[in-house]
C-alpha cells in the first residue's frame, strides 16, 4: 500500500518526510543514488568544509547486548573527507540527475568569512536548503562544531552570514550536549534560520577498554571523548524536539527530528512532537538504505488504519499532552493483576517488587505464583515491565487515593495504557 | 501453563509466535542481501522482505509482502516443507539454527485474520475479461488470485463442498486448521472471484466454457492413488491413505475403531496417517517403508513428530503380501537388501505409497488450448509448488490470450 506522504518542509515539495542525515550515509553522488532509488526523499548531504578532513581508524564503537542490533553507536568522525570544490562537483552531479529530490546541504565553516564561501558555493551548485552544522562533538578546531553551537552569539553570528549569502532556507542542526537548547535555538531563528534540526551526536564515552587502559574505540593506545547516536539517543533527542516545540518564541520555526530512528514508528514519534521532516543515519549505517521501505510502508498502513489522508494532520499532535510533572493527575493508582494461565512461575515480579518497589507481591514457593497485595501496592507497574509473558501482567482496578476523583471514567484511565 | 501437550484432531487454531517472541525471532534474521531464503520459494513469498519488515515493527508491511506473492500465505505457513525449502537455504544455518521463516509468515498471517485485513487490491486492466478455473486446489486458487488481481472476471469450479481441494481433503486438520483455509479463500472472495462447488465440470462442458469464457484453466489435482500389486492388496480392511485422510476429515475425526494399524509409505502422507490414527485412538501404529529413515521423503520435522507421539518408524522393509481371507489379517515384509522377512498383525492397513496423476490429465496437458498446472501437470508437488504454477499459468493467460 501507498498512501501519499509527501509533505512541505521549508516551502520544498518533499515526496515524504524522510530524509538521510549529514554523514558518511551520504558521502558522494554515486552513494546517494542508491538512496534516492531506494525512496529517500532527500538528504542531508555530510558537511561539507573549506577542507577535507584527516580522520583516524578506527573510529566506530557499539553498545549492544545482542550483535544483531546496535543500542547506541559511537563516532569519531569529523566532517566530510573531500574538499568544497569536490563536493560541488558531486552536487552538480545529484542536481542534474535527480531533479525531484530534495538536496539539502550541510556545512561547517571556522569564520564568518567561510560560512559565506561555502554557503554560495553550495547555493550555486543546486542546493535547496543548507543546514548549519554548529553540533559536531568531535572536530579537532574549537572554533567548529559544538563548541560553536554551546555559544549563541557565534551562532548567531554565522548564521546571519550565511542567511546573506544564500536565498534557499537555512536550517539551524544543534547540538545536545547542552542543558536547554532553546537558547541558542532562538538566536539562529532571530538571525534568519527558518528551521531548526535536532539532534547531533551526544558526547560520550562507550566502553573502556580494560586491556588497554583507554575508551573504545582504541587508536594507537588512547581514544576520545565523542558523539552518541543510535536508538539509545532517541529519548534525549525526543526530548529536545519538544522543548523546541513548546518554545514560544519558536513557534514559525519548523523542527526537522533526528536521533535514533529505526522503523516507522520512531518517525512518527519525532512528527507528533511537531517535525515536519526526519533525518537517519545509524539505522542506515547498520541496515542500509532499505530501511526506507518499511519507513514509507509501515507509515502509509498507519495513516490508513487511522484514516489520515495527510501528514499535515497529525504533525504535533503530542505536542500539548507533554506538560510540566507538577500537573500531572496523581489522584489514583492503577493496580496490576495476574493471568495465572499465563505465568510460568519465573518470579521476576517478585523479585523486582521487593527489591525495587514496594514489597507488594507475596510469593508462594510451593504453587510459584505471585500475588498481589492490593494494599501495599502502589502501582509502579516495575512487575508489568519486568515479566516476560506477553499480557500476563496487566493493569488491573483504578484506585483513587482518599477520597479524590478525576473526570475521566476508570475505564477511559485504563485504556491509556498498552504494554508490549 | 501446561507443560503437557495434548492431542487436539481439529483445534480452533496452531499457537503462533506473539509480538515478543516474533521480535527475538526477526531479530535473529540477518536481513541478508539477495537473501536465499527469499530465492529458495518457489512462489517469491520473499521471507527476508517479510522479516525485515516485522524487524522493524511494520507486521502489515510484512503481511502486504506474503499475500501479494502468496495467495495461500496463511495455509503455506503451516504446511510448506520449509527445512527443504527456505529453511534450509538461511545463511544463519552457518552460525547456528536457521530462522523460523514459517513461524514468522505465521505471526503475520494471523495478525491479518485476527485484524481482517485486507491487503490486496483490484486494478481494471481487463476489467472485460472471463476466465473459468476447473478445481478449487492450490493451483487453480493461485491463478484465480492472480487474475482476479488484474480485474478479470473468475469463476472457480469444483466437484466438492467446500474450496480447497487437498487443504481442505487430505491435510490434517491439526496441521491445517479450517480457519486458516477460510482466512486464505477470503482473500479471493474479496477480490471479488465466484466459486460454483458441488458443480464436477464434464468433458463436454469443459469444451463449451472454452466459448463462453475468454480461457479455461483446469487444476484438477491428482487424486489417485498408485496401488502396489501384491497379493491380498485387495482385502477388506486395505485402505488408500488419501480417502483414508479425507474420510478421517468428513467426518470429523470419528471414524470407526481402526484396531491395529500398519502403514505402508515413508512420505508426509504416511506421516500424516500415522498422527491421524493416533488422534483417531487407533490400538497400535506402526509405520513401515522401503526407504532408510534418512532418504525417507518425510521432512525431518514430521519424523520427529512420528516419534514423539509414539509411532515406530520401520525402515527398508517392503510389503510382499497382505494375509487374510475377505479381511486383513497380518502383512508380510521383505527386507530390501538382506532376506528378512516379518509378519505384522493388522485389521488396517493404510497404503501410503504415492499418487499419480490422474488419467485424464495427460489429455488436458496436451491441450494448447487449455491452461494447466498443480499436481496434475507435476505429478504431486508442494502446495507451494502450485501457487507458482498457478500464478505462472495466470501470466501465460495474459500474454497470450488476453494481449492478443
Ligand atoms: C559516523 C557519523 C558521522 C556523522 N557525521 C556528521 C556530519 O558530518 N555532520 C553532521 O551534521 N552530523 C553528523 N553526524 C550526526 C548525524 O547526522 C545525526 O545527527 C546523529 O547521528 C543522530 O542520528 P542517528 O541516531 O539517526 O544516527 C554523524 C553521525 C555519525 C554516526
Ligand atoms: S514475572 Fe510474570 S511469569 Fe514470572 S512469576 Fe511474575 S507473573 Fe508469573
Ligand atoms: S505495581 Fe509496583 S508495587 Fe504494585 S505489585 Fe507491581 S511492582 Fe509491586
Ligand atoms: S537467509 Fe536466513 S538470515 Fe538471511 S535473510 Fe533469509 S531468513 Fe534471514
Amino acid at each position: 500500500m501507498k498512501k501519499d506522504l509527501s509533505i512541505d518542509f521549508l516551502g520544498v515539495h518533499c515526496e515524504n518526510p524522510f530524509f538521510l542525515s549529514s554523514s558518511p550515509v551520504c558521502n558522494n553522488a554515486e552513494q546517494i543514488a542508491k538512496a534516492f532509488d531506494a525512496g529517500w526523499a532527500g538528504i542531508f548531504y555530510k558537511t561539507v568544509g573549506i577542507e577535507g578532513m584527516n580522520e583516524c581508524s578506527p573510529r566506530f564503537d557499539v553498545l549492544s547486548d545482542d550483535p544483531s542490533s546496535w543500542s547506541g553507536f559511537k563516532n569519531m568522525e569529523q566532517i566530510s573527507e573531500m574538499s568544497l570544490e569536490q563536493n560541488v562537483e558531486e552536487i552538480k552531479k545529484l542536481k542534474e540527475n535527480y531533479p525531484n529530490k530534495v538536496l539539502g546541504i550541510s556545512i561547517m565553516g571556522s569564520t564568518e568569512e567561510e560560512w559565506r564561501t561555502l554557503a554560495k558555493a553550495v547555493t550555486e551548485a543546486g542546493a535547496d536548503l543548507i543546514e548549519l552544522n554548529f553540533s559536531c562533538p568531535q572536530m579537532t578546531s574549537h572554533d567548529m562544531g559544538s563548541d560553536v553551537g554551546q555559544n549563541p552569539q557565534l551562532v548567531s553570528d554565522y548564521t546571519r552570514a550565511v542567511v546573506e549569502s544564500t536565498h534557499v532556507p537555512v536550517i539551524a542542526k544543534m547540538t545536545p550536549n547542552v542543558a536547554e537548547m532553546s537558547d541558542t535555538a532562538i538566536a539562529a531563528a532571530n538571525s534568519g534560520a527558518k528551521s531548526v534540526s535536532a539532534i547531533n551526536t551526544i558526547k560520550s564515552i562507550t566502553n573502556i577498554d580494560i586491556d588497554n587502559m583507554t575508551g573504545k574505540p582504541v587508536v594507537n593506545g588512547k581514544s576520545s571523548v565523542s558523539g552518541y547516536s543510535g536508538n539509545a539517543a532517541k529519548p534525549i533527542a525526543l526530548r529536545f524536539i519538544t522543548e523546541l516545540a513548546q518554545c514560544e518564541d519558536l513557534k514559525d520555526v519548523e523542527l526537522s527530528g533526528i536521533g535514533g530512528i529505526e522503523t516507522w514508528q520512531d518517525a512518527l514519534e519525532f512528527m507528533l512532537l511537531g517535525c515536519r521532516n526526519v533525518q537517519v543515519t545509524t539505522s542506515v549505517m547498520q541496515y542500509g538504505y532499505r530501511i526506507v521501505e518499511d519507513l514509507i510502508s509501515g507509515l502509509s498502513h498507519f495513516m490508513e488504519e487511522r484514516g489520515v489522508d495527510h501528514l499535515d494532520e497529525i504533525v504535533g499532535k503530542a505536542v500539548n499532552n507533554i506538560i510540566p510533572s507538577e500537573e500531572l493527575d496523581r489522584s489514583f493508582m492503577i493496580i496490576p493483576k495476574v493471568d495465572e494461565d499465563k505465568c510460568v512461575g519465573c518470579a521476576r515480579c517478585y523479585i523486582s517488587c521487593y527489591d525495587g518497589s514496594h514489597q507488594a507481591i507475596e510469593w508462594d514457593n510451593k504453587t510459584r505464583t505471585p500475588k498481589i497485595l492490593e494494599d501495599k501496592c502502589v502501582g509502579c507497574h516495575l512487575c508489568i515491565n519486568v515479566c516476560p509473558v506477553t499480557d500476563c501482567i496487566t493493569p488491573g482496578d483504578i484506585v483513587f487515593k482518599d477520597g479524590q476523583s478525576n473526570s475521566r471514567s476508570e475505564k477511559e484511565i485504563a485504556q491509556q495504557l498498552v504494554y508490549l | 501453563m501446561d507443560r503437557n501437550q495434548t492431542l487436539v484432531y481439529e483445534p480452533v487454531e496452531i499457537e503462533a509466535f506473539d509480538f515478543r517472541r516474533a521480535m527475538e525471532e526477526a531479530s535473529r534474521c540477518l536481513l541478508c542481501e539477495d537473501a536465499p531464503c527469499s530465492t529458495a520459494c518457489p512462489s517469491d513469498t520473499d521471507p527476508e522482505k517479510f522479516i525485515r519488515s516485522i524487524r522493524f515493527k511494520n507486521v502489515n508491511g510484512a503481511a502486504e509482502t506474503i499475500r501479494e506473492s502468496n495467495i495461500l500465505g496463511a495455509s503455506c505457513a503451516l504446511i510448506c516443507p520449509q527445512e527443504k525449502l527456505c529453511e534450509q537455504a538461511c545463511n544463519r544455518c552457518g552460525i547456528d539454527e536457521p530462522i523460523q521463516i514459517g513461524k514468522l509468515q505465521q505471526f503475520a498471517m494471523e495478525y491479518e485474520r485476527k485484524l481482517d485485513k485486507t491487503y490486496l487490491s483490484k486494478t481494471d486492466t481487463y476489467i472485460d475479461k472471463h476466465v473459468a478455473c476447473i478445481g478449487a486446489g492450490p493451483a487453480s486458487l493461485a491463478c484465480a488470485a492472480e487474475l482476479a488481481k488484474e480485474g478479470v472476471e473468475v469463476t472457480i469450479f469444483d466437484e466438492n463442498e467446500k474450496p480447497g481441494g487437498m487443504l481442505r481433503y487430505e491435510i490434517p486438520p491439526y496441521r491445517l486448521p479450517d480457519v486458516v483455509i477460510e482466512q486464505d479463500i477470503r482473500q479471493l472472495e474479496k477480490l471479488g472471484v465466484k466459486f460454483e462447488l458441488n458443480h464436477k465440470v464434464t468433458i463436454d462442458e469443459k469444451e463449451q466454457m472454452k466459448n463462453e469464457y475468454d480461457a479455461v484453466f483446469v487444476g484438477a489435482g491428482t487424486w489417485e492413488a498408485k496401488k502396489i500389486d501384491i497379493p491380498g492388496i485387495n482385502l477388506e480392511g486395505v485402505v488408500n491413505a488419501l480417502d483414508f485422510l479425507e474420510q478421517a476429515k468428513v467426518s470429523n475425526g470419528k471414524s470407526p475403531s481402526l484396531g491395529r494399524v500398519v502403514i505402508v509409505g515413508g512420505g508426509d502422507v504416511g506421516m500424516d496417517c500415522a498422527s491421524t490414527c493416533k488422534h483417531l485412538g487407533a490400538d497400535s501404529i506402526y509405520d513401515v517403508f522401503m526407504e532408510t529413515l534418512k532418504d525417507a521423503p518425510a521432512t525431518e520435522k514430521e519424523k520427529v513428530e512420528s516419534f514423539k507421539i509414539g509411532v515406530p518408524l520401520i525402515s527398508e522393509f517392503k510389503p510382499v503380501e497382505i494375509i487374510g481371507d475377505e479381511k486383513v489379517e497380518k502383512v508380510k515384509f521383505e527386507h530390501i537388501t538382506n532376506g528378512s522377512t516379518m509378519e505384522m498383525v493388522a485389521d488396517t492397513v493404510i497404503m501410503a505409497v504415492g499418487q499419480k496423476t490422474r488419467q485424464d490429465a495427460q489429455y488436458w496437458n496436451q491441450r494448447s488450448d487449455i491452461f494447466t498446472g498443480g499436481d496434475m501437470v507435476n505429478g504431486g508437488d508442494t502446495v507451494v509448488q502450485a501457487v507458482k504454477e498457478g500464478k505462472e499459468a495466470a501470466t501465460k493467460i495474459i500474454n497470450t490470450t488476453f494481449k492478443n
